[in-house]
């Protein structure tokens, strides 16, 4: 979903990378008052597993193939898009300087679509089919319109940010004369609602893993006992800063 | 660093240098779904202007050839970059966090 130098004509690029400047400003504001040192290798970590697995395409039918972006991962894991929009841009700009994935011209519509796009929509698609809440007893219940089913929750809210990324993609594509609307969205969201199904696939697994080998670090176990369905990512902080 | 956060950071890191050994064997050569897309709607874009020149370009290390070794080197290397520079960010984020709380 990377794309490259000259699909979009510079004007427009540079709109793009307007939007996604500010956006990773709100981004850093974002982690100035939420990172923790006990958060810090958690995304670090992330970034390096996301930078190996975008790199890892698998095939998907009518001759294509593509990979996970894992925005919705990083969003549901921290509970907020903006930790998602951190961690994607900066494996973009690694992947485009570095690596050539992904033009310097058109990074900002990548950062738009998988960062800013599958963070935010993958987090409150998440939080519309499964809304957690501390109860007052201590125990993770949920509530949305999947009720308990977080991991269908976690891998239906995957699916739907890749897809609706590349939906983007394509809108900007159309947008630039590159690709007609209609095939263009026809083909990418096609292709994308394929691949969607192993982002959703790797995403369960990665969340499942660490709330086995580290729940601590999963922002929902952190949630403050409270009998409102407000999530707090205040309390969380402190609860991080404190432990 | 706490011995939990040092275990999180050495397994993640071997699981993401794992992938990037295998991914060379495994991973699909097929175009991914935008580049498909270009190809059947508009092959004419696909040329690169050359804005850029990428030093492992196409993830190879060049010095390497065009062999597997070169995509394994190249996976590791960056998977070394995106560890550290997304660590040094946030680090970054959170120490200008602190001085704001002094200073306030």
């Amino acid at each position: 979903m990377h794309i490259p130098d000259g699909f979009i004509p510079l004007g427009q690029c540079a709109i793009y990378w307007v939007i996604a400047i500010i956006a990773l400003i709100f981004a850093f504001r974002w982690g100035r008052k939420n990172l923790s040192e006990k958060t810090i290798p958690l995304m670090a970590v992330l970034a390096a597993g996301i930078f190996a697995i975008m790199s890892m395409n698998i095939p998907v039918p009518f001759g294509s193939s593509g990979h996970m972006v894992g925005a919705a991962m990083v969003a549901i894991i921290f509970m907020s898009p903006w930790a998602a929009v951190i961690v994607i841009a900066l494996v973009l700009m690694i992947q485009g300087l570095f690596f050539g994935d992904g033009g310097i011209t058109t990074m900002g519509a990548n950062i738009i679509n998988m960062g800013i796009c599958g963070g935010f929509v993958g987090y409150y698609s998440w939080r519309a089919l499964y809304k957690p809440k501390m109860g007052s007893d201590g125990v993770l219940k949920g509530s949305g319109i999947l009720g308990k089913r977080k991991w269908w929750a976690i891998g239906i809210a995957s699916w739907v940010a890749i897809f609706l990324a590349a939906v983007l993609a394509a809108l900007e594509m159309a947008l630039a004369g590159t690709f007609p609307l209609g095939l263009g969205l026809l083909y990418m969201g096609g292709f994308h609602a394929m691949i969607g199904i192993f982002e959703a696939i790797i995403t369960v697994i990665v969340v499942a893993s660490l709330e086995k080998v580290r729940p601590d670090l999963l922002a929902w176990n952190n949630l403050k006992r409270s009998q409102t369905d407000d999530i707090n990512l205040n309390q969380w902080r402190l609860l991080q800063n404190d432990s | 660093m706490t011995p939990k956060n040092r275990n999180l950071l050495i397994g993640g890191l071997i699981i993401a240098l794992i992938i990037g050994v295998l991914s060379p064997f495994i991973a699909s050569t097929n175009p991914d779904g935008l580049d498909a897309s270009a190809e059947h709607l508009n092959p004419g874009v696909m040329i690169n202007p050359g804005y850029w020149h990428a030093p492992f370009d196409n993830y190879q290390v060049p010095q390497l050839g065009d062999g597997p070794l070169a995509g394994i080197a190249a996976l590791l290397i960056g998977v070394i970059i995106a560890l550290v520079f997304v660590g040094i960010v946030t680090l970054v984020l959170r120490r200008r966090d602190n001085t704001d709380n002094t200073e306030s």
